[in-house]
């Protein structure tokens, strides 16, 4: 990795300010806006019964649930494009499917005007379901189940559905499903919370300039600073413990450190700065501020009022990687 | 009287204890894997905090083998025994120690940029 990257090539750098601008808008928010609008259109013209609604947002949990699991893709530098990606298309895997479910469910429920009401059987379907309702004990779970009538037929016709199939059938159900259950609930009864839960820390990209062949210099150092309510101090002794070079601030409030690095590579130190002395360990607010107790410091989140402690920068082993003869003749 | 195996004064159980606590290299503190940078685009791999119960010099035979690199055990006051490795081995070490488990994911504090 370090390897290739480390050699400066003005291409790279150029590039990278192309992809500048556009990004830092989170595509996931306004897809999935679209999507829920989408299928809301779809769920209109279909007119559900109770439960189909409740089978789409379990759908858009899925799509989700990938995102946060990433702590550390919310700190997105503007030019940040990688994982994007990735939930998105499974979102729009899982639109499909909903709306694939949604299409044969509506003609199940167009049959269903048609025949009378106590037999709801999918026009499509109807022989192979005939079989099944003759069996009584689907019957039963009718009558107990009469107003989600449509979903349950779902989850016996189609087992590969992703809705509250244990309505269906006799499994029980299963840990995912009931935790996917809940937030439907909390996400129904509080709106705001959908908000709160995907927030996207967004900062400003460091810049990184070469200083001749040997030394980087951090332009928007103390500015980036200011930004995360932090000591230069102790973001500096950050930097150079883990990019295990030394380095300090020169006249004009730069960083200079000793070593090649680019702009991405600062990118990731930062971003595991922020992650570990910045956002708040318990609600990931960059709300914070750090305070030192006792020689440890402390972690104060001012949206959620908890306080912890964070580990101190360390240094650890550093190698010898100058010149032994200039350390022996430093010694003497 | 020494013929008779149970008045030995070896206990066969000496050892017993210490394979006891050792979970996979002492759970508590990391195994850090740092980088530095050197001339030009080279780079050295150090790995410290690896527990005492491993021997050093064959996990350095063994990474040199399979990395084909060079590298070598050195003794600091402080940090014990740190292996050091030419190169940037930091993906190659953790896949490593992952695959033999001597050490957790979790366990594993990779450095630098």
């Amino acid at each position: 990795m370090s390897g290739d990257e480390m050699i400066f090539d003005p291409n790279m750098t150029k590039k990278k300010k192309k992809k500048k601008k556009p990004f830092m808008l989170d595509e996931d928010g306004g897809d999935g806006l679209a999507g829920e609008e989408a299928k809301e259109v779809e769920t209109k013209e279909v007119e559900p019964e109770g439960g189909d609604d409740k089978e789409l947002d379990l759908d858009e949990d899925e799509g989700r649930k990938k995102e946060p699991s990433d702590d550390l893709d919310d700190l997105n530098f503007f030019n940040q494009k990688k994982k994007k990606k990735k939930p998105k298309k499974v979102f729009d895997n899982d639109i499909e499917e909903g709306i694939k479910e949604l299409k044969i469910e509506g003609e199940q429920t167009e049959a269903m005007e048609e025949d009378d009401l106590d037999l709801m059987l999918p026009a499509k379907k109807k022989k192979s379901k005939k079989v099944d309702f003759e069996e009584g004990e689907v019957l039963e779970k009718d009558d107990a189940l009469e107003d989600d009538e449509g979903k349950n037929n779902d989850g016996i016709s189609f087992s590969s559905s992703t809705g509250p199939a244990w309505a269906g059938s006799e499994r029980d159900y299963t840990y995912d499903e009931l935790l996917n259950r809940v937030f439907n609930i909390m996400r129904e009864k509080n709106p705001d919370m959908v908000a709160g839960e995907k927030r996207k820390f967004v900062m400003k990209p460091p810049q990184v300039v070469r200083v001749g062949t040997k030394k980087t210099s951090f332009v928007n150092f103390t500015d980036i600073c200011k930004l995360l309510h932090r000591q230069p101090k102790h973001l500096l002794a950050f930097l150079l413990a883990e990019l295990g070079t030394s380095g300090s601030i020169d006249g004009n409030n730069q960083l200079v450190i000793k070593g090649r690095f680019q702009q991405k590579q600062i990118e990731n130190v930062l971003r595991r700065y922020i992650k570990e002395y910045v956002t708040c360990h318990t609600c990931r607010s960059p709300d914070t501020i750090l305070q030192k107790d006792t020689r440890l410091y402390f972690l104060q989140c001012e949206t959620c009022h908890s306080r912890c402690s964070v580990a101190s920068i360390k240094t650890g082993f550093q190698a010898v990687t100058g010149k032994r003869a200039q350390l022996r003749a430093k010694a003497n | 009287m020494s013929g008779i195996q149970n008045l030995q004064t070896f206990d066969p159980f000496a050892d017993a204890t210490k394979g006891d606590d050792r979970l996979p290299a002492g759970t508590e503190d990391y195994i850090h894997i740092r980088i530095q940078q050197r001339n030009g685009r080279k780079t050295l791999t150090t790995v410290q905090g690896i527990s005492a119960d491993y021997d050093k010099k064959k996990l350095v035979k063994a990474f040199k083998k399979k990395f084909a690199c060079n590298g070598t055990v050195i003794e600091h006051p402080e940090y014990g025994e740190v292996i050091q490795l030419q190169g940037d081995q930091r993906k190659n070490i953790c896949q490593f120690l992952i695959d033999i488990d001597l050490a957790k994911e979790e366990q594993l504090k990779v450095h630098g940029f």
